[in-house]
């Protein structure tokens, strides 16, 4: 590809999940962020700069990695100076700042996309080609677990910030859950420990039914566990021709027992042996920044699941199944502005 | 117990209509100290593809008699009641008048009015009534028990437990007969999970919410629900969702299974009872060769013990009430999507 100038924003967790795929994909990366930009830098061979503002100057696209909370902010300024953004999910803190966001990127006429990073998992995609293919019929029943050692960064807690585990961890299978069985006309959800005074538990787990337009039913679990706790997703999805299933506790190519191994892991998922699914990830939306086709997920998607989390969170809230119509969260999203 | 000190008992197997009864046949029969006769009047009339009556009576080798009334002329000291699901409230209520100590096939009842009233029975009577929840005997989950009581997880936030097995469809036609199961997976498969659930958390559900489709086996014309998710608030504010669906594919080489996924503060423990196999590849294709402990055995000597000591073998009548309660109020909540409180 040409030289791509990606600006980062943000050298926290996730920021280590992009900086070396975009030096990967020969892009000259530069990082702006509040608090570790010179460390990140340093690690890839990115440059720093200063100010969001030179970050724009001297950068043809923009990777939002930065707290949830930041982003309409972050992603209204890089759309305000032209450019394509990548924004780190969810899109947005609440529905209302992912329609914002949307409705600018469509007025200023660039491409803004959600790092719906699962859709690039070579398990998640190969099931959700399957699924297309009609491999295992219509579809009926999904489960979608993800879990392990809670978030380290204070603002994950907070979810005035960061929205907790469903928007932050839970959206991702929220938003597998509709890439495999399509849209959602109903979504349940309960949480233990409750989330008391805009806190979240550093150990949470949730459980969110949703009910699709073409009556199948989907089961996600998300934790956030303790310390030490190994990080592992799995599925199995059940349509009346065969059943689908995969679980990253049984699935490695490779099988360590170090005695010398230092036991524990970390937030983000295990390096794989295949191609990281961050690195297809960035290469698709890079082709799509410049002029290739459209990626597999899109602004809609990105929208759609913020509404999904959501509604998740005001099920826990009042107790009761909420209704959900992705086409009137749509709806309005032209005139958020 | 063995048999050898101990004097004979006798049990009556009440209907071959539930195929577990084949099974506990067996395992009766093979003891040595239980005298077995079996009657299963309804098994001629029925439209199912495997033998039922005299000739499943002859093929066990156990005496065989033409009717309920005449098996308890018989004078059993217990029966197992493996009729359809609807017809177990009278067969306890029969068995219970005649005296006899009683173990009933899941689920005790299609409605907790039922279960009552035959807890009503057994009660005057002053028999015992079990309930056959085999997984209970699983050593898994007296591992997880164990390891929950001794507080290696910390406290128990969430319960995740699947029940997922082929549709019980030729072989016993009254499963997906409404008039005679009572329903479908939601009657056939909630149960079990919510049996451990009730002996691993030992307390009462609060809120049950649940929603199901017909989407899987709609080709055969099923009248009841295939798949169901069924989740399940506690006081202490555990959550536990049950996937009760009849999901396993009918082409897999094995029946489906169990599974159960306790998260706690200090980790999480998943147990699958029915996992232990050797698996492989023959002519025709998957093989699965299932090995492990003889649940129905445990649960068999649990009853027979119960019966020789005169005290109440677990899990009794009173989980079986509790169990069909849930299921009930699972359905319910699904005619509306929105959650019921219990």
């Amino acid at each position: 590809m040409a030289k791509l100038r990606v600006g980062m924003i943000g050298a926290g967790g996730v920021s280590h999940a992009h900086a070396p795929h975009w030096v990967a994909l020969g892009a000259d990366v530069s990082v702006y962020a509040l608090v570790g930009a010179d460390e990140l830098a340093a690690r890839y061979g990115l440059t720093t700069v200063g100010t969001l503002e030179q970050l724009l100057l001297t950068t043809d696209v923009i990777d939002i990695c930065t707290p949830t909370v930041t982003h309409r902010e972050l992603a209204l300024a890089a759309i305000g100076a032209g450019k394509n953004v990548l924004c780190e999910k969810p899109l947005g803190r609440t529905v209302e700042d992912a329609k914002v966001i949307a409705a600018a990127a469509h007025a200023a006429n660039v491409q803004v996309y959600p790092a719906h990073v699962v859709r690039f998992f070579p398990e998640y995609a190969a099931l959700h080609a399957a699924v297309e293919q009609g491999e295992i019929g219509q579809l009926a029943v999904l489960r979608f677990t993800r879990g392990g050692e809670g978030a380290t960064s204070d603002w994950f807690f907070d979810d005035a910030q960061s929205g907790g585990i469903i928007l932050d961890q839970m959206i991702h299978d929220l938003d597998q859950a509709r890439w495999i069985a399509g849209e959602v006309v109903q979504v349940y959800a309960v949480q233990n420990p409750p989330t008391v005074n805009g806190s979240i538990p550093r150990n949470v787990v949730v459980h969110v039914t949703l009910t699709h337009l073409n009556r199948a039913i989907s089961l996600i679990q998300g934790i956030w566990g303790p310390r030490g706790m190994d990080f592992r997703t799995s599925f199995e999805v059940a349509g009346d021709a065969g059943a689908l299933r995969f679980d990253s506790s049984a699935a490695g190519t490779i099988v360590e027992n170090l005695c010398t191994a230092e036991a524990g892991t970390s937030y983000l998922p295990p390096a794989s042996t295949e191609e990281s699914p961050y690195l297809t990830q960035l290469r698709e939306i890079a082709k799509a920044f410049q002029g290739g086709p459209a990626p597999r997920v899109c602004l809609d998607d990105g929208i759609i699941a913020v509404a999904l989390a959501e509604a998740a969170q005001e099920s826990i809230a009042t107790g009761s199944a909420i209704e959900f119509d992705a086409s009137a969260v749509l709806e309005s999203k032209e005139s958020a502005l | 117990m063995t048999g050898a000190e101990s004097a004979s008992i006798k049990v009556a197997v009440l209907s071959f209509a539930h195929g577990h009864a084949v099974g506990y046949v067996r395992y009766l029969k093979s003891r040595g100290d239980v005298e077995v006769i079996a009657c299963d009047p309804d098994g001629v009339r029925s439209p199912d593809a495997g033998p039922r009556g005299l000739e499943l009576a002859s093929q066990l080798g156990v005496g065989y008699l033409d009717s309920v009334e005449e098996a308890l002329a018989w004078g059993p000291d217990a029966v197992v009641v493996c009729s359809e699901n609807i017809k177990h409230r009278e067969l306890v209520e029969q068995a219970a008048a005649a005296g006899a100590q009683i173990l009933c096939e899941k689920p005790l009842a299609t409605t907790a009015a039922d279960a009552a009233a035959m807890l009503d029975a057994v009660e005057r009577a002053g028999v015992a009534l079990m309930v056959a929840y085999p997984v209970r005997f699983s050593p898994s989950f007296e591992d997880l028990k164990a390891q929950v009581r001794a507080g290696r997880l910390g406290d128990v936030l969430a319960v995740l437990g699947t029940n997922n097995g082929k549709i019980p469809l030729s072989d016993r036609r009254w499963f997906t007969d409404p008039a005679l199961s009572g329903g479908g997976c939601f009657v056939d498969h909630i149960v079990h999970c919510a049996d451990l659930l009730d002996s691993l958390l030992e307390q009462s559900a609060t809120s049950v919410r649940a929603v199901s489709n017909r989407i899987l086996h709609a080709e055969s014309g099923v009248e009841v629900e295939t798949g169901g998710l069924v989740t399940i608030t506690y006081p202490s504010g555990v959550i536990a969702t049950i996937d009760c669906s009849w999901s396993h594919p009918m082409s897999a080489p094995n029946w489906g299974g169990v599974t159960l996924e306790v998260v706690g503060t200090k980790g999480s423990i998943k147990i699958s009872p029915f996992a232990s196999h050797v698996d492989g590849y023959g002519a025709d294709g998957a093989i699965w060769l299932p090995y492990g402990p003889d649940l129905d055995a445990a649960m068999i000597d649990e009853f027979l013990d119960g019966v020789r000591e005169g005290r109440n073998p677990q899990p009794d009548g009173y989980v079986g009430l509790r169990t069909a309660a849930l299921m009930n109020a699972a359905q319910r909540s699904a005619l509306t999507g929105q959650p019921v409180a219990l």
